[in-house]
């Protein structure tokens, strides 16, 4: 096959292929736009197009129970959303459920990943006992939980009335509900951040604190001076990962109030569960869905932010 | 050997394991059969009966949601997916409407060759007949009635002299009687569904029901009435009657409290009766009594209308061979089967004095006309918002989180779209 006679381009003195020869025999650019073509598509399918046709469903007023028509109703979801006090209140749960667990984990992650940093003889009993809360699932967890702090049957009123109190109805109560699903994710997700930090703490090096014992530190200083400013780009990544997730809350309130008493415990995930799975009104469920979507990505762009300045 | 042939051979025997599925020519059919109350262990036997007369179809049997709310979940889930894996489905007696307005159920009619709906329906109880037709098709048949009736302590009532009451405020004295007698700490009054399970709506609905008024689309809901009714519940709880945590209690709960000899009245639905009487862990065997529920002051007894339908699923494979199955279901005989070992309410008038069945529930004698007399729970497509509502906010009233005023209140502007 003879090469075919390159015809000249009058912009530039490069002389341009045709398309057959940028495909057969390409270039740098062209074979890497080619070989990250697959994989776009696939992202396309998983990400993109959920989330277009979740945008698509929001001014439609569909739903399963409507048969086959869906009107067009354009921002009318959105307005009902945005008066709708059940959405408040859940956005509000969600934003308060993040804040109290994320703050919370940290702590007891620092304390467990601290404790499980001392030297052992044997370690692996620490370690285990630090993963199985984190490989357990949340379903399981918040099912356990709801037991421990069942008004006649639970292991806490249990306790609580060995020690000369009157037992709480714990689940019943809005107050003490959400402080049982807070404490029920502060135990599951303080593993998980206690091991992130436990691996960022094996990494400082042992002489830092021989040195700092030298100068004449406290062990409390060492604390402060040596291990806190070395954790920090740990911390950062258990917190990215613990707040995107404590976002998107829902096994553990599910399976231990389904909501609490009147929607007390009752997050965004689960509001969005509920219409859409419950009352099958797919409509508002997607329009719900779109305004956690918004509200996850600025959390997100906070995050990236910090992380861009370091 | 060359590449040619080795590419046959490899084809040949991959079409081969490919087709060996289509060269049984069995049948299968999957069947959901819902959850404990629904006793799948009963329904499982009456597949092993069908497997046998039908040669060539099987049966599975998959159960699941302990309670229906949660069934109704799962089910929205898969029939929203238009998942073929469910070919007939057991459904509680206000989903029909729901289902069929999404095309999830499939019309019987034709699979059953009938020509007039009402006709064919008239040999069940009326109620079932009303709920299993839409739009004049017949897309569901009943498996078994049920409403909830009010099982107390024979034996108990008779220690005191005391006659079972009619009224609530005749319960409430009767029970405080019992219970000072008896000074045991932990005996319970009455155990009724506080919990936000579908049981609550009754709850919140025997009480107006009592009062002679109703909820239905186009009712507009009587404030005052629902708010007397929560009154009432909470009054139990004032008086010691009821418990305090009652807004954590599910219908399991009330039977496994009355089945342990800690309850003196319970309200619950038909299926409780064997369990009180055969469960091995039970302590109330023989000393069981059932009664009509009691009235409000000035008003009747109300019941609420429970039951449970067998449908074909819109997107199965085997609609025919599924259809026969829910004829079978819905025979006489499995009705007769059902009352007989599982004291599931028949859904034939006749079964109801049929001696083998009455040997072994005495007291269903006067479950009949309660049963005909049972109300029905508002009828809408959209009732899994209509039950979310009242069940959430009632079993709130009931844990004291919100006044009653506030919660019928709540109720109504919620549900002011739905109910129009």
């Amino acid at each position: 096959m003879s090469s075919p006679a390159p015809t000249l381009d009058v912009r530039t003195s490069q002389p341009r292929l045709r398309l057959v020869d940028r495909i057969a025999d390409p270039s740098e650019r062209v074979l890497a736009l080619l070989l990250l073509a697959p994989a776009a598509l696939f992202l396309g399918l998983i990400v993109v197009y959920p989330i277009a046709r979740l945008i698509y469903n929001s001014f439609f007023d569909l739903r399963m129970s409507g048969g086959q028509s869906a009107p067009f109703v354009a921002f009318e979801n959105y307005a009902l959303a945005l008066t709708d006090k059940i959405f408040w209140n859940a956005l509000w749960n969600t934003v308060l459920v993040t804040i109290i667990t994320v703050i919370g984990a940290l702590l007891v992650g620092l304390g467990l990943a601290l404790l499980a940093n001392l030297p052992y003889r044997i370690r692996w009993p620490v370690r285990l006992a630090l993963l199985l809360p984190w490989a357990m699932p949340l379903a399981f967890a918040g099912l356990i939980f709801a037991w421990f702090f069942n008004t006649d049957y639970g292991v806490i009123n249990d306790w609580v009335t060995r020690l000369g109190f009157t037992p709480l109805q714990w689940l019943l109560q809005p107050g003490t509900a959400f402080a049982a699903v807070c404490i029920a994710i502060i135990w599951k997700s303080s593993s998980f951040i206690g091991l992130i930090l436990l691996a960022g703490l094996q990494m400082i090096p042992r002489s830092l604190y021989e040195a700092a014992e030298v100068d004449g530190a406290t062990r409390f200083q060492q604390f402060r001076e040596v291990t806190l400013p070395l954790l920090v780009p740990s911390i950062v990544v258990a917190l990215i990962f613990r707040t995107i997730t404590a976002l998107q809350t829902f096994d553990i309130p599910y399976t231990m109030t389904k909501g609490g008493p009147a929607h007390a415990t009752e997050t965004l995930a689960m509001l969005i569960h509920s219409t859409t799975i419950d009352y099958g009104d797919i409509g508002y469920g997607s329009t719900l869905a779109v305004l956690m979507f918004i509200v996850s990505m600025a959390v997100t762009a906070v995050y990236l932010r910090r992380l861009q300045r370091d | 050997m060359n590449k040619r042939l080795r590419f046959v051979i490899v084809v040949t025997a991959w079409l081969a394991v490919a087709a060996l599925p289509l060269a049984h020519a069995e049948t299968v059919l999957h069947v959901f059969a819902g959850g404990p109350q629904q006793r799948t262990d009963l329904t499982r036997k009456m597949f092993d009966e069908y497997e046998k007369r039908n040669p060539g179809v099987k049966v599975t049997l998959e159960s699941g949601g302990a309670t229906s709310e949660l069934q109704r979940q799962y089910l929205s889930t898969v029939l929203g997916a238009k998942d073929s894996t469910l070919d007939v489905l057991i459904l509680d007696i206000i989903n029909p409407a729901q289902y069929y307005a999404a095309g999830w159920i499939e019309p019987l009619d034709q699979y059953l060759g009938v020509k007039d709906a009402k006709s064919y329906m008239s040999q069940y109880l009326p109620a079932y007949a009303t709920a299993d037709v839409i739009d004049g098709k017949i897309v569901a048949l009943p498996d078994f009635a049920d409403s909830m009736f009010l099982y107390y302590r024979k034996d108990l009532l008779d220690k005191y002299g005391v006659k079972p009451p009619t009224t609530w405020d005749d319960l409430a004295t009767v029970s405080q009687k019992i219970q000072q007698g008896e000074k045991r700490p932990n005996l319970q009054g009455l155990s009724f569904q506080g919990a936000p399970i579908e049981g609550a709506v009754c709850t919140f609905l025997l009480p107006y029901w009592s009062q002679g008024k109703d909820y239905q689309a186009g009712i507009k809901l009587d404030k005052p009435a629902a708010v007397r009714g929560l009154d009432m519940w909470l009054g139990m709880v004032d008086k010691g009657v009821a418990k305090k945590n009652i807004a954590e209690v599910k219908t399991g709960d009330t039977v496994n409290e009355f089945m342990a000899g800690d309850v003196i009245f319970a309200i619950n639905w038909g299926f409780a009766w064997d369990l009180f009487q055969t469960d091995p862990h039970t302590k109330v065997k023989g000393a069981v009594g059932v009664a009509k529920l009691p009235a409000m002051r000035g008003g009747q007894s109300a019941t609420c209308i429970g039951g449970w339908q067998w449908s074909v699923s819109a997107f199965s494979k085997n609609k025919a061979e599924a259809a026969k199955l829910v004829k079978f279901l819905s025979s006489p005989e499995v009705s007769k089967y059902l009352a007989v070992n599982g004291s599931l309410l028949p859904v034939y008038a006749n079964v109801y004095s049929d001696k083998d069945v009455l040997k072994a529930n005495p007291w269903y004698g006067l479950a009949l006309p309660v049963v005909e007399s049972a109300k029905s729970r508002p009828v809408t497509s959209r009732y899994a918002e209509v039950s979310d509502v009242v069940r959430t906010q009632t079993s709130a009233a009931l844990a004291r989180v919100n006044k009653p005023e506030a919660t019928v209140d709540e109720i109504d502007s919620r549900l002011s779209r739905v109910m129009r």
